[in-house]
């Protein structure tokens, strides 16, 4: 297994930290990509983070109530070693290809 | 032998990512004047895990990670060369060779005829290559026929584990720059693999081999397209039509007389490839299968690639490469040609 740390992405509007209201998950569940993981609070307004990848949570590098700077760890991910990839996703094995086409040797074929 | 399989046992499965692991392990453990380096090759083990646990072994003098700067990597590699060592450099991605096209072509593939023999370059470029991960731009290039029209260099790409280890290995010893075009797609698909039997069975470079033996049609690929090519035999076989696949293997130089042995047997060819249609290594293929078969061809080599167009977004991919469909669909063009 291979470890993924993300930080406290920037938030915008000069936001430079944010205070951890809830998590939304724990250590040991596995999220979705896009599932939302933790919300957080601003000088601005509070709002939810979605999880940048899927994997099983390994640690949360805040606890509630807690301000954390934007670019500090937030969340550490625990993904299976052949999908710790970057960019893009490797096939396990070829799908199978849907078949449409039929061939036919010619009628003089020796 | 100081290079017997260590990670590996024999008569196992592995992936084409843990066996071109153990090619670098072999290389390495070989001869100390081997170097491997790139964008997180070190610490990270690479972005696909390909250079896993060589830094730990070898220590970070000879695994090393590099700047973020391709030609930077490559003019690297042409100095350690003149220098007496044997290179390895990874560039991450296809896409990322661009920036580092000066180095390769000005200088990496020209300098042995620049110094009139004087200067080898057993420089080893490992290129992730190809699409099939549903990647962002920049990340699936098909970039054979530009690395082949370059003097000097040579192009190899392989298609199972075995092959990968072959050809990775041979790659490194030999005396000249090849670029080593590692189908990413392929990365984790698993076959059986012998290091010391692969090392003992390694063809002549230049090598193409015939990994489905067919009568009625040759098809000829590369890389991922040589098991698409075989599934699509596998389906022509249910309706009674044996397709012979070549994989090339070597993309440069090519094994024009293995390309002639196939298709006179055979007498029909499809070329199968991931790069746009036009000046792509399909149509040397094509024109080598009609130097030799003219006499014997009972149809025109057709091509079935990817289109003249940038490689698309990863959800429209299935819709670029090659299906078994549009390969199929060939293999019927060619069986009922008839001569006007």
């Amino acid at each position: 297994m291979a470890e993924i740390s993300f930080n406290l992405p920037d938030l915008g509007e000069g936001l430079i930290d944010a205070k951890v209201l809830e998590w939304l998950v724990s250590v040991g569940d596995y999220v979705e990509r896009g599932a939302p993981i933790v919300e957080v609070e601003t000088t601005k307004s509070a709002l939810e983070l979605p999880s940048p990848r899927a994997g099983t949570v390994a640690r949360l590098h805040a606890e509630e109530d807690e301000d954390i700077k934007v670019g500090d760890p937030l969340i550490t991910f625990e993904v299976p070693d052949d999908s710790a990839g970057i960019v893009g996703t490797v096939p396990q094995q070829d799908a199978e290809p849907k078949r449409r086409v039929r061939v036919q040797l010619p009628d003089d074929e020796d | 032998m100081t290079d017997a399989p260590t990670t590996a046992a024999p008569s196992t499965t592995l992936s084409m990512q843990a066996a071109i692991n153990l090619a670098l392990e072999h290389a390495l453990a070989q001869d100390d004047r081997t170097l491997v380096f790139g964008e997180d090759v070190g610490k990270l083990g690479g972005v696909f895990r390909v250079t896993d646990g060589l830094q730990e072994r070898f220590g970070a003098d000879r695994v090393f990670d590099t700047p973020l700067a391709e030609s930077a990597i490559m003019g690297m590699a042409v100095g350690l060369a003149l220098h007496g060592f044997r290179p390895i450099p990874e560039i991450q991605f296809d896409g990322f060779s661009y920036p580092a096209m000066n180095q390769i072509i000005t200088q990496l593939a020209r300098m042995h005829y620049r110094t009139r023999g004087a200067a080898p370059m057993p420089v080893t470029l490992r290129l992730p290559s190809f699409g099939g991960i549903r990647s962002p731009e920049m990340h699936s290039e098909s970039l054979e026929a530009i690395f082949a029209h370059v003097p000097g260099l040579k192009v190899a790409s392989p298609s199972t584990p075995t092959d990968a280890y072959q050809l990775l290995r041979q790659s490194i010893a030999d005396p000249d720059p090849v670029i080593f075009m590692e189908p990413k797609a392929r990365y984790w698909n698993k076959a059986p693999f012998d290091a010391a039997m692969a090392l003992a069975d390694t063809p002549p470079i230049g090598s193409s081999r015939v990994v489905r033996p067919g009568k009625h049609v040759t098809l000829v690929a590369w890389g991922a397209m040589v098991s698409r090519c075989i599934r699509a035999a596998e389906f022509a076989a249910e309706d009674g039509v044996e397709l012979e696949v070549l994989d090339l293997r070597w993309l440069k130089p090519i094994d024009a007389a293995g390309l002639a042995a196939s298709v006179g047997r055979t007498r029909r060819a499809v070329v199968v490839h991931e790069a746009p249609l036009t000046a792509g290594l399909g149509a040397e293929v094509g024109t080598l299968i009609t130097e030799q078969c003219f006499g014997t061809l009972r149809a025109p080599v057709q091509r079935v690639t990817g289109y003249d167009v940038p490689y698309p977004p990863g959800d429209l991919e299935d819709h670029y490469l090659p299906s078994t469909d549009r390969i199929l669909s060939a293999v019927q063009r060619v069986l009922e040609y008839r001569r006007g």
